[in-house]
């Protein structure tokens, strides 16, 4: 044995030679593709791919409420309060918020803290206190204090974009009325108590931003850093962005420094295909992760697949024709009623959503504190309709229809009440609108009707009056003014007695479901499409995901 | 009578790419003029009962996403596609035409309407310098989405194949001794090219007509396609196709696929049509056209041969 061991290692032969290195290297090798495997299954793992109608055009919420924007905004940012997640009641395996009125909590609400630790409110509702987090830092390192708070809202009172919005919803005059209480304390203080103080630092407009990194980037040209954050980020979320090519892919990254659990999914890619039926293709295919807006017969054909899934949950999406009552023939209230019953509503979910959505009855969403739909008084009714119609002198009626031709729903829909509208006399000609201009056109008032999808994304009912029923709303395309119901919808807003808050909005209901400012659609769900083992989707009022609610089972 | 036919005949066994043409055009013709007659169902109703159903006996083609006959559609579909492309190719051909007369009878000289001629060309091939299909929707986003609209989007951009064609011919028209001859007796420049100088240069013109049908119905379906044509539920190839090509990937192919059929048909069919009358106006292939028929005859068959 020693023999031979002397001469292996005093004088191997060639053949003994190629041996042994072909051994050695065959190992290293192996042991190599292992261990980068391992690695490549790991990456695989934490990776989540996401087919996206579009990329976020923009990533500041301030100028941009696009869908690649909004799914960005949860995952980048953070936000000072959050609500409490439970099991959806019809999803299995889906969570939501808890966004109903709950007497047994502080201010009826089940929020959780998130960058604010504790929070308190004077008891006549026009001050909140909020104990900010310690110890967070932003994407750039920065630590989180309140002076990045004031930054925020103070961004908002400056740049008068969506932002002002939210200062008016609350009933702030001034930047002043947000005050930095402390290093880690900062203070809201309203001229009148407000019920959607609290709410509001939840809704997704309303993200904190690292003053500090903001301020530096900016400078002097450029104070509230709209061209940095236009491209970039700076803030507290759990991702930040890697890369963002317009129109092709947005990368993220999840951050080793972030504050809260630590996202089970590194990175997260959002590809942009704008065609749905490619994206279908693409899940099918096991290409992606989720596929984003498919086509309810698309969701229908996955739900065959063994390795995808479909969450479909109730959602504050509503899809409506805004019936403009200052154009003819709708400034008539008995042609908005008379088109209300004409609305194949029952047609349209079964054939255009396979199921996917619900009547609308009620003009907010239903899934909403309050909402009642007891005042609907719309089912299909043909001879009824007719009969408005001749109590309103109008016979052989011709308007249009506009939609918007990047909707790929809205155009059946319009051929469905093309063909329910003529049973009454009513002859539409449809206009399809590209996307840009479409919106264009909404936001001009311009058309007799016109579709429109939205949601109000704080689930409150003044919240949702406020922005498509109050008279001086920029949202209230349908030019709908009735000053009874503004001095309702502005009482509601003004007192933090639920019970107050519940009767004023049953009579504001009430009026405008008897009034019809919309030609009442459908409720259409929010439906996820992704590969069987992905989990964790949960379901948030502003319709949009966040990468961090993601794992594999 | 019967010669006349027994020649459309014999061509027809000669070229039968041109007769089936010819059959594809006629046929697709007379759908279109009694499609009222033949269609099933209403081609602009939606029936929700009965959406997305295949191919069956009661529905021939199946029923779009929102329960639309297409067989309806599609048979209706030609009277709109074939108006807006007849209409649209004519008016290119009556603006390129007459403009193309009018340059080409001025191109050389001196003179203001030289200079006119000159600044005509050179806007011209401004409008070729656009691509073909975003100058259409861009005429069809300015205008408004309509069948005039579309005919217009059309005419326009044909027309400037229609000028250059007809100056060309003109050119070397507009040198003629019977040109000289109608000046010298006193007609004005504008007789001149409405009596001698038109109805000489017109062969070509006729020839690349058919052809720009082909290319003008396809363009009118590729409007419709991206939404910038006809206004819905109005029956439209290229609408139809839009409305229902998404469908393929879950299965249901029926929506888009009997409409692109006969899209694809008609097209070629008037590609064929122009192909033969291409053959039929040049003179040198007219002549080979004619030999090839004298030797099919033989020598047994007396009379000569004649087209015109």
């Amino acid at each position: 044995m020693a023999d031979r061991f002397s001469r292996i290692q005093l004088a191997p032969t060639r053949r003994q030679f190629l041996k042994t290195t072909t051994a050695v290297g065959a190992t290293a090798v192996l042991a190599l593709a292992g261990r980068k495997s391992g690695a490549l299954a790991q990456d695989a793992d934490s990776t989540l791919v996401i087919a996206a109608p579009a990329t976020p055009q923009g990533l500041d919420i301030e100028f941009d409420v696009s869908l690649g924007s909004i799914d960005s905004l949860g995952a980048l940012y953070e936000y000072m309060l959050g609500y409490e997640k439970i099991a959806d009641p019809d999803a299995p395996g889906v969570l939501r918020e808890d966004t109903g009125v709950h007497t047994d909590k502080p201010n009826n609400l089940a929020l959780r803290g998130r960058l604010a630790e504790k929070w308190e409110m004077t008891p006549d509702g026009r001050k909140a206190t909020f104990k900010l987090r310690e110890g967070v830092v932003s994407n750039w390192g920065n630590k989180f204090s309140a002076k990045d708070v004031k930054w925020t809202w103070d961004r908002k009172f400056n740049l008068k974009g969506q932002g002002l919005f939210q200062t008016a919803v609350l009933g702030l005059k001034s930047p002043d009325q947000v005050k930095i209480e402390g290093d880690h304390v900062i203070s809201f203080n309203l001229d009148q108590p407000n019920p959607l103080l609290l709410k509001q630092q939840c809704n997704l407009a309303n993200p904190i931003y690292d003053g500090t990194k903001c301020a530096e980037v900016g400078g002097s040209d450029d104070p509230w850093a709209v061209n940095f954050l236009k491209n970039d980020s700076a803030g507290f979320g759990p991702y930040r962005i890697a890369q963002l090519v317009r129109g092709q892919q947005a990368v993220f990254e999840a951050r080793d420094d972030y504050w809260d659990e630590k996202p089970h999914m590194k990175r997260v890619i959002m590809r942009e295909v704008p065609q749905s039926a490619s994206r279908f293709s693409l899940l099918q295919g096991g290409a992606v992760d989720i596929a984003q807006f498919l086509q309810p017969r698309e969701l229908e054909a996955l739900k065959k697949q063994p390795n995808a899934a479909v969450d479909a949950v109730n959602s504050s999406y509503m899809i409506w024709l805004e019936l403009n009552a200052k154009i003819a023939p709708f400034d008539n209230v008995d042609v908005r009623r008379a088109v209300n019953l004409a609305i194949p509503r029952d047609e349209i979910i079964r054939t255009i959503y396979y199921g996917y959505a619900d009547e609308q009855k009620a003009p907010m969403p239903y899934i909403y504190p309050m909402a009642d739909q007891s005042f609907f008084n719309y089912a299909y009714d043909i001879a009824k309709a007719k009969e408005l119609l001749a109590k309103a002198g109008a016979s052989n009626l011709s308007t249009s229809l506009s939609y918007n031709a990047g909707d790929p729903t809205q155009e059946p829909i319009a051929l469905l009440i093309q063909t329910s509208l003529k049973q009454i006399g009513i002859e539409l000609t449809l206009e399809k609108l590209p996307a840009g201009v479409f919106y264009e056109n909404v936001t001009k008032r311009a058309k007799p009707m016109i579709f429109y999808l939205d949601s109000p994304w704080t689930p409150d009912p003044g919240y949702s009056t406020y922005l498509y029923f109050n008279s001086e709303s920029y949202v209230n395309y349908s030019n709908y003014d009735n000053k009874n119901v503004d001095q309702m919808i502005k009482d509601g807003l003004a007192t933090l007695d639920d019970a107050v808050r519940k009767q004023k909005y049953t009579e504001v209901q009430k009026i405008l479901m008897d009034e019809a400012p919309w030609g009442f659609i459908a409720y259409p769900q929010y439906t996820l499409a992704r590969k069987a083992n992905l989990k964790g989707y949960t379901y948030y009022t502003s319709n949009n995901l966040r990468f961090q609610d993601f794992s594999r089972g | 009578m019967l010669s006349k036919l027994g020649l459309v005949a014999r061509l027809a066994v000669l070229r039968p790419r041109f007769a089936i043409g010819y059959l594809i055009v006629m046929v697709i013709t007379l759908v279109a003029i009694f499609a009222p007659v033949i269609a099933p169902y209403s081609p602009t109703e939606a029936d929700s009962l009965s959406f997305l159903q295949p191919p069956s006996a009661a529905h021939l083609f199946g029923t779009d996403n929102v329960g639309m006959d297409i067989f309806s559609r599609s048979i209706y579909a030609p009277r709109i596609d074939l108006t807006i492309a007849l209409l649209g190719t004519l008016l290119s051909a009556l603006i390129g035409g007459s403009l193309g007369a009018v340059v080409g009878f001025y191109s050389t000289g001196r003179g203001v309407r030289v200079w006119l001629s000159f600044a005509v060309m050179r806007a011209d091939d401004v409008l070729k310098a656009f691509p073909v299909f975003v100058f259409a929707i861009a005429l069809v986003a300015s205008l408004g989405q309509s069948i005039q609209t579309v005919v217009l989007a059309i005419a326009f951009v044909n027309a400037p194949i229609y000028l250059r064609l007809m100056r060309s011919q003109v050119l070397s028209i507009r040198s003629m001794r019977y040109v000289e001859a109608s000046q010298v007796n006193g007609l004005s420049d504008m007789q001149t090219i409405v009596r001698h100088i038109i109805p000489n240069a017109m062969a070509p013109v006729l020839a690349q007509l058919s052809v720009n049908i082909g290319w003008g119905i396809l363009l009118t379906a590729a409007l419709s396609f991206v939404g910038a044509g006809v206004r819905a539920p109005t029956p439209e190839w290229g609408s139809m196709i839009a409305m229902g090509f998404q469908n393929v990937v879950t299965g249901q192919w029926w929506p888009s696929m009997f409409p692109g059929t006969m899209l694809a048909i008609t097209v070629f069919g008037f590609s064929l049509v122009g192909a033969s009358i291409e053959e039929l106006v040049d003179p040198a292939k007219r002549r080979h056209l004619l030999s090839e028929l004298r030797q099919r005859r033989g020598s047994t068959a007396g009379a000569p041969v004649e087209l015109t």
